[in-house]
């Protein structure tokens, strides 16, 4: 029997890819948890808000259906600064160097890139316009989700599992809802991010 | 014609020491990782990843730096030249091993 300082060749090998992999993507998630929350708050408040668009101010919503794509520009605008300031704080407590900063960028460059196409994608399709623009937060939230997916199959499943569950919080209500679907998908998405974040710290590294 | 026996090194062939050198052999050399990364990556107490870090420093593996941030202490740990080399070798060496007896 090996005793707890023994290791065999063939599990050394194993144990070397293992925590060689583990470590590079413990490096793109620095903060994730704290991200994630934030931004389940921040999607929370941008629904809130969207409902209260809807509610307070129902003939500018009808005249000018596009009003909520700035809105939500804004929102995300405001979101991706606070990201990059909590990725690089986090980043600067676990290591120092070329690597965690080559690991924050192409994180920052990939979330640059995934909100990018939510805008890009609604415009190049000729979405911005009376008739459809209503329909270019469900685009831009479908891009996002997927974005959370694939950043989750690359480095934790976690994170592709928080993405299903934002497209489910927002497809779902906005389906079979009407009017309170805004509110319910709030109150969802902020439940997904939080489920999200814990399952991340429990995991150990983000 | 006899091969010379293949020699693991012993100081970082244990689980817990390969597991450290190979998170900061992975990364450039100027580059250095805090005390509180290693812990959360390995799930090691405070005092397992000590007695550990301590071997490796003494056979100058890796160095330990303590400074302050906001502060509060933060200790950074960074594999030294030497350290990379003997993990070098040690990698070379491991799969002379594992090519003279393929199991997996």
């Amino acid at each position: 029997m090996q005793s707890p300082n023994e290791i065999s060749p063939e599990n050394s090998w194993r144990s070397i890819h293992d925590t060689m992999d583990q470590s590079r993507s413990s490096m793109h998630l620095a903060g994730m948890s704290t991200i994630l929350l934030m931004w389940g708050g921040i999607m929370a408040l941008g629904y809130l808000g969207q409902l209260a668009i809807l509610s307070l101010a129902n003939d500018l919503a009808e005249s000018s259906p596009w009003i909520f794509a700035p809105f939500w520009l804004v929102v995300v605008a405001i979101g991706i600064a606070a990201s990059s300031v909590i990725g690089h704080r986090a980043s600067k407590s676990r290591s120092d160097g070329v690597a965690a900063r080559n690991a924050g960028l192409r994180v920052f460059a990939f979330w640059i890139a995934v909100v990018a196409a939510a805008f890009l994608i609604p415009v190049a399709a000729g979405m911005w316009n009376e008739d459809t623009a209503s329909s270019i937060p469900g685009v831009a939230i479908g891009i996002i989700a997927l974005g959370y997916t694939l950043f989750g199959i690359m480095h934790r499943p976690a994170l592709a599992v928080v993405g299903m569950g934002i497209a489910a919080a927002y497809f779902i209500p906005d389906y079979f809802l009407g009017d309170i679907a805004a509110a319910v998908t709030a109150v969802l998405i902020l439940a997904v991010v939080f489920g999200g974040a814990f399952w991340l710290q429990k995991s150990g590294v983000a | 014609m006899t091969q010379e026996p293949v020699v693991l090194d012993e100081i970082i062939h244990q689980p817990v020491r390969l597991r450290i050198m190979t998170m900061l052999a992975s990364i450039p050399e100027s580059d250095r990782m805090t005390y509180g990364f290693v812990q959360q990556s390995l799930g090691l107490t405070g005092g397992n990843l000590t007695t550990h870090l301590r071997k490796l420093e003494n056979v100058d593996y890796l160095q330990m730096t303590k400074e302050f941030h906001n502060q509060k202490p933060r200790t950074w740990i960074q594999a030294t030249t030497a350290g990379r080399q003997a993990f070098a070798e040690y990698f070379i060496n491991l799969q002379k091993v594992l090519d003279w007896h393929p199991e997996s």
